[in-house]
């Protein structure tokens, strides 16, 4: 599997799943321009990592939830690089309150980051990839069918953006673009820790049959491949990185009481 | 207008207060302001100064004077360079 020669553009790419994504393209031969918010450091941090791997990389502040900073970012990819092979849309944020509480500040804050972002990115990506193909990957959550607490706004914001990666699938089809959604359980990263409680954390543990929680780079596998040609006839999926907790979770259940019958 | 005064006009706008009753003593508390209120009152000074406010620094901010004060320190420092 080679992604040499390809240009990838990470949302998000300074830390936790971005940058595994990002430095696994990196690994495979790409060149990645690394985009972040808040955190230069990080992405500069990154960006190092992914020169250390012998890729080019560029970092770029702007804050996807910002339709004026989405169009600077991609003028400034077309204006110096004229192409782009593979976007990841992977930046996220959200508010974590229980359905009575949110309001609609926080459902529009949540949704534009994690929802309206692939619609903008996609439509300039696929600008840039026009006449020669190209792979769009979104990152999803399990939240998006399953109901975590507090978790709502972003359940939602993911379903709306495997709903939206599918249309994209067969609408970019066409252009030659390949389109699909990586879906994780619980990852292991910072972010885990602002949005998640604790007592879910520990259910993770527990509920997954493959022994322990995903870890960026389980993501990170799976992107690369639906970014290599050996993934051309995957289209407007959503592959589901759990360790097989959506599948195993009555099972582990029932093992439970068992063991405490 | 001093950067104070820009401040204070992005806060005011959204934590939805008056902007003549924030003073450097206030806090976010104060004007009912939630996470998210401040995150978008970070991530908008961050972009009106072109500066960074790093989480850990904010999490000292103790009142907006506190705020004012870091930012007043990024522009001076942005300006000599």
């Amino acid at each position: 599997m080679s992604l040499e020669g390809k240009l990838a553009l990470v949302t998000g790419g300074g830390r936790g799943i971005g940058k595994a994504i990002a430095l696994k393209l990196a690994s495979h031969g790409a060149d990645v321009i690394v985009n972040f918010f808040r955190r230069r450091d990080a992405a500069q941090k990154t960006a190092n990592e992914i020169e250390a791997l012998g890729a080019k990389a560029e970092i770029i502040r702007a804050n996807v939830g910002d339709p004026a900073k989405i169009d600077e970012m991609f003028d400034m990819i077309g204006n110096k690089f004229g192409r782009l092979d593979i976007l990841i849309s992977n930046a996220a944020s959200g508010v974590g309150r229980p359905v009575m509480d949110l309001d609609i500040k926080a459902w529009e804050w949540t949704m534009n980051i994690n929802a309206r972002a692939l619609l903008l990115c996609a439509q300039r990506a696929a600008k840039l990839m026009d006449g020669r193909g190209g792979k769009v990957v979104s990152i999803s959550s399990l939240g998006s069918f399953l109901a975590w607490p507090t978790y709502a706004a972003v359940g939602v914001s993911k379903a709306a953006l495997e709903a939206l990666t599918r249309y994209l699938a067969i609408e970019l089809a066409p252009q030659g673009i390949c389109v699909n959604a990586v879906a994780a359980s619980a990852v292991e990263t910072e972010a885990l820790k602002f949005y998640v409680k604790e007592g879910l954390v520990k259910d993770s543990y527990h509920v997954t049959p493959a022994g322990r929680m995903v870890i960026p780079e389980d993501v990170a596998n799976v992107v690369a491949f639906l970014c290599s040609e050996e993934a051309f006839m995957i289209r407007g999926q959503t592959i589901i990185v759990d360790g097989g907790t959506s599948v195993g979770l009555l099972s582990l259940a029932g093992k439970e009481d068992n063991e405490h019958g | 207008m001093t950067v104070e005064d820009q401040i204070r006009e992005i806060v005011a706008r959204i934590t939805h207060v008056d902007k003549s009753i924030i003073t450097r003593e206030s806090t976010f508390k104060g004007m009912k302001a939630d996470s998210l209120d401040v995150v978008q009152a970070l991530v908008a000074v961050e972009e009106a100064f072109e500066i960074e406010i790093p989480d850990e620094e904010a999490q000292k901010f103790k009142n907006f004077g506190d705020f004012v004060s870091f930012v007043e320190k990024q522009v001076a420092q942005k300006e000599k360079v």
